[in-house]
């Protein structure tokens, strides 16, 4: 123990000393957001970053994803202590690129900055000795499940399968010899304090087509075939569903429609509709989508359109591993006192971390620092030393803790571990979630 | 115009109906004041039968279920001209003369029709008439021309009693009509009060859906999921159906319209099982079937919605009304005379109430006119239409009805010749019988 608390206060010591740096990229990448796919700057700078302080580094993985190996040189558990590079595109938000529109309104440049902080930590030769196993720090790309439309021509194009960066990364074996993986999320919580455990909704993601009939709209409505008419009555049969839905499956439905009609005076031919379909587990999930297609297609048939639902695969929901939620649980307490560790409730959004907690002991702990509302445009991280600096502390402390002694405790916490799928499983999972039909009833 | 020899019979017949006015519009008050609904008309045909009696007729009864005809034959053969009224109510519980029990109302003037065949008939048994005529006259007095109780008529037509769900069109098939060459009524209206006729123009045909959602029922609050709503199936076929309405064409006068018959049994239930009763209107029974496919597709998109299944039964309703110009011209001319120039407003032919009567399945098989008589306030089967001017609404259409009858079969019967020598009616009564069992349907449309 006494050799575990050493171990601690050298990768403390080591972090304090570049913790004015290490915020300091969190805040340039929140200057320079860029969306899911599209993470050159930040990419390039996370690269920079380690080969600047000596690590290995691979790029481009999944176009953007960056992957740092720490190698103790000793055979142990692979943990991967990880950070998002994507932004969202959030108009209006203060830090959002006046171009494009993307900003960090979640939070992910303060995910780099403590992975970062691991790192800078772990680096000191004096903790590093005192450990086993490796360590991989992976910037992946695109959490956000958005631009639907870009990442199906990415899809086309080859260049990816899924649209989470972190599935890439599993897909591209990333994840194959991995045992245990973590990463905070911002949160916004009682200020001040650590979020563990908890939970997150899955989801998979359907963009929609409604191809009826233009006709002059006033002229000859009678030879036309109305989309926005078909749309319209889809969205609405969604709706009557939601009664189905049980409470324990926290279902989340919620559509936009992406094309609505062509010009008014012309009966709307073509109408697009991007909906996710969420829920706590995938049989839910996957009862839901069901409800939801035979929904859109009443739209079709009450019309007399076609509709064409193209379904991909989303996230998987995440089950965060109690083991290591619990040594995690210890260090945050060091950092900030018992009080300061909230337990998290289950969370109906999503996150590709949903689809790592799959197949390995996952935790996602959040670093409650932010003000506003997640995803909308006044989400600031407020606190970075807590963001930054403590919620690096805490992850390393807990990579201490697993690779310590020999990495005992990690090793039991990857014994215990009862994965839902191996990886093989979940990529044939996640390509069943695929598909794509035209209906014409 | 009248040959002289004719005025004086005409003659002759108003004053028979002067009178008999006050015993005319009394027989209409008394139907008013025992409305009774389509094919339960006992009360009604009783007193009617009772009434033609008296005046001497032979009265065949019991025609589909309340209907009768009395036949008053001229001294020389010739064509038959019908006479009809019709004996049923609307239900209209709001209204102040409805039947407490039934909520049976006459908000439709069936009981005006009734005092002025009374009057017809009271005018041409004068012993004098029967020479004058080259033909017959019959006085029908059919039962159900309101096409509603849908289902308490199905039942009757399950149990064998009927066929067809409206007095006019069993009367047909039942050959009630074979012998009849042409046929008139007054129906009363709420419209222009200025002129007191109205003559012309046309009604829509429709057909009756009957739709039954079969979900699956389960506790709202405990197990809505495990449920199977039929409700938001039918509420939402019913949005779908509403979606529908900019491709009508207004040349086609389409209405479609429902009702919710069964919306579900219990609140905190999933409702398992629910009937909704629609109509589709439109200007014939061929413009009909493409709207009726896409409102048959909505239907089905409800069903689809919501993993239910739906029945479909669909039912013949009428036919669009053909009006004779022929005979319409003589009532004219027939109206000014008694009632004074500007007494008669001229819809043109291609005018079409939204609504609907069985007249027009008559019109499909032999010449007929349907004209209004003005005569009432307040909205045509609504909780105030009340007949006001019972001049107008009985004793009017009765003079200018005996006077077209006596153009029709007097003189030899050279109007009503040429009348049918004009006429060219769509089908004859056979083939209007199998074009109405074709259009009853029932399909059963189950997504899953």
């Amino acid at each position: 123990m006494a050799e575990r608390a050493n171990l601690k206060s050298s990768f403390s010591s080591a972090i304090n000393k570049r913790s004015d740096e290490l915020e300091r990229v969190a805040r340039d990448i929140l200057d320079y957001p860029e969306s899911g796919y599209r993470e050159v700057r930040t990419s390039k700078l996370v690269a920079d970053w380690f080969r600047n302080s000596g690590f290995e580094v691979q790029t481009g993985i999944a176009k953007t994803g960056v992957i740092a190996m720490l190698d103790t040189g000793k055979p142990g558990p692979h943990i991967a202590v990880m950070g998002e590079l994507d932004s969202l595109i959030v108009p209006g938000h203060a830090h959002a690129d006046a171009e494009t529109n993307a900003a960090h309104a979640c939070g992910h440049h303060a995910q780099i900055g403590s992975m970062l902080t691991v790192a800078a930590g772990l680096l000191d030769p004096s903790v590093k000795d005192g450990l086993v196993g490796r360590i991989s720090f992976m910037a992946t790309p695109a959490e956000e499940y958005i631009e639907l439309e870009y990442r199906q021509s990415l899809l086309a194009k080859g260049e990816i399968e899924f649209f989470g960066g972190k599935q890439e990364f599993i897909k591209l074996g990333f994840f194959n010899d991995v045992d245990i993986a973590m990463l905070t999320h911002t949160g916004g919580e009682t200020s001040g304090t650590f979020g563990i455990g908890g939970s997150n909704n899955g989801m998979i993601g359907k963009t929609v087509q409604y191809i009826g009939k233009a006709a002059h709209a006033g002229g000859s409505p009678h030879l036309g075939v109305n989309a926005l008419n078909a749309a319209h009555l889809g969205l609405a049969a969604i709706h009557a569903q939601r009664e189905s839905f049980r409470d324990s499956d926290t279902v989340r439905v919620h559509p936009i429609i992406t094309k609505g009609g062509a010009a008014v005076n012309s009966v709307p031919a073509d109408v697009r509709i991007e909906t996710y379909v969420r829920a706590s587990n995938v049989p839910a999930i996957l009862n839901t989508s069901e409800k939801i297609d035979r929904a859109l297609r009443a739209g079709a048939l009450a019309t007399g359109a076609k509709v064409r639902i193209t379904t991909n695969p989303g996230y998987l929901p995440a089950k965060y591993d109690d083991r290591l939620t619990e040594i995690y649980r210890h260090n945050a307490a060091s950092l900030i006192g018992d009080d300061n560790v909230i337990q998290l409730n289950h969370s109906s959004g999503c996150t590709d971390m949903g689809d790592v907690s799959q197949i390995i002991p996952t935790i996602q702990p959040t670093a409650n620092a932010t003000s506003g509302n997640g995803h909308g445009i006044d989400y600031l991280v407020e606190n970075y030393e807590l963001a930054v600096i403590k919620a690096g502390k805490a992850m390393g402390m807990t990579v201490i803790d697993l690779l310590a002694d020999n990495g005992e405790k990690g090793r039991k916490v990857s014994g215990a571990f009862n994965a839902p799928m191996t990886i093989s499983e979940y990529l044939h999972r996640m390509r069943g979630f695929r598909s794509d039909v035209t209906y014409s009833e | 115009m009248i040959p002289t020899e004719l005025s004086e019979i005409r003659a002759l017949a108003l004053r028979g109906i002067d009178a008999a006015t006050r015993d005319l519009i009394s027989a209409a008050k008394t139907v008013y004041s025992t409305p009774e609904t389509g094919f339960s008309e006992f009360k009604t045909a009783a007193f009617v039968q009772e009434r033609l009696q008296a005046l001497g007729f032979v009265v065949e009864t019991g025609i589909a279920r309340t209907g009768m005809k009395a036949v008053l034959r001229g001294a020389q053969p010739g064509p038959t001209v019908a006479v009809i009224a019709e004996l049923d109510a609307l239900r209209v519980p709001s209204h102040p003369a409805a039947d407490p029990e039934t909520g049976a109302a006459h908000v439709c003037g069936h009981h005006a029709q009734i005092g002025s065949l009374l009057g017809v008939a009271t005018a041409l048994s004068a012993p004098e008439m029967k020479n004058a005529l080259h033909g017959n006259v019959a006085f029908i007095i059919t039962p159900a021309e309101e096409f509603i109780d849908i289902q308490d008529r199905l039942a009757l037509k399950n149990a064998g009693e009927l066929e067809f769900l409206s007095g006019k069109q069993e009367m047909i098939r039942l050959g009630t009509f074979d012998d009849v060459d042409m046929a008139m009524m007054v129906h009363t209206s709420a419209g222009n009060g200025s002129s007191g006729l109205s003559v012309g123009g046309t009604s829509n045909a429709h057909v009756s859906h009957q739709v039954r959602y079969i979900g699956k029922s389960s506790h709202a609050g405990g197990a809505p999921d495990q449920g199977i709503n039929a409700l938001q199936a039918a509420m939402l076929a019913n949005s779908a159906i509403n979606a529908q309405r900019e491709t009508f064409r207004e040349s086609d006068v389409v209405r479609v319209h429902g009702i919710i018959s069964n919306g579900g049994s219990s609140v905190n239930a999933i409702p398992g099982e629910v009937l909704y009763e629609g109509r589709v209107r439109a200007k014939s029974v061929e413009a009909i079937t493409p709207i009726a496919e896409r409102i048959v597709r909505c239907y089905r998109a409800g069903a689809l919605a919501m993993g239910a299944s739906v029945e479909v039964q669909s039912v013949a309703g009428y036919h669009a009304l053909r009006q004779d110009p022929t005979i319409q011209q003589m009532f004219v001319e027939n109206a000014e005379l008694i009632l004074g120039r500007n007494s008669v407003n001229i819809v043109p032919d291609s005018q079409t109430h939204g609504g609907s009567t069985d007249m027009g399945d008559l019109s499909m098989i032999m010449p007929v006119i349907h004209p209004y008589a003005n005569s009432a306030s307040g909205v045509g089967h609504g909780h105030d239409y009340i007949i006001n001017d019972y001049d107008r609404a009985v004793v009017a259409p009765a003079k200018v009805m005996a006077a077209t009858v006596i153009e029709l079969l007097g003189n030899s019967a050279q109007k009503a010749t040429e009348t049918l020598g004009k006429s060219n009616p769509p089908m004859t009564a056979e083939e209007y019988v199998a074009v109405q069992r074709g259009r009853f349907s029932t399909e059963t449309y189950n997504p899953s």
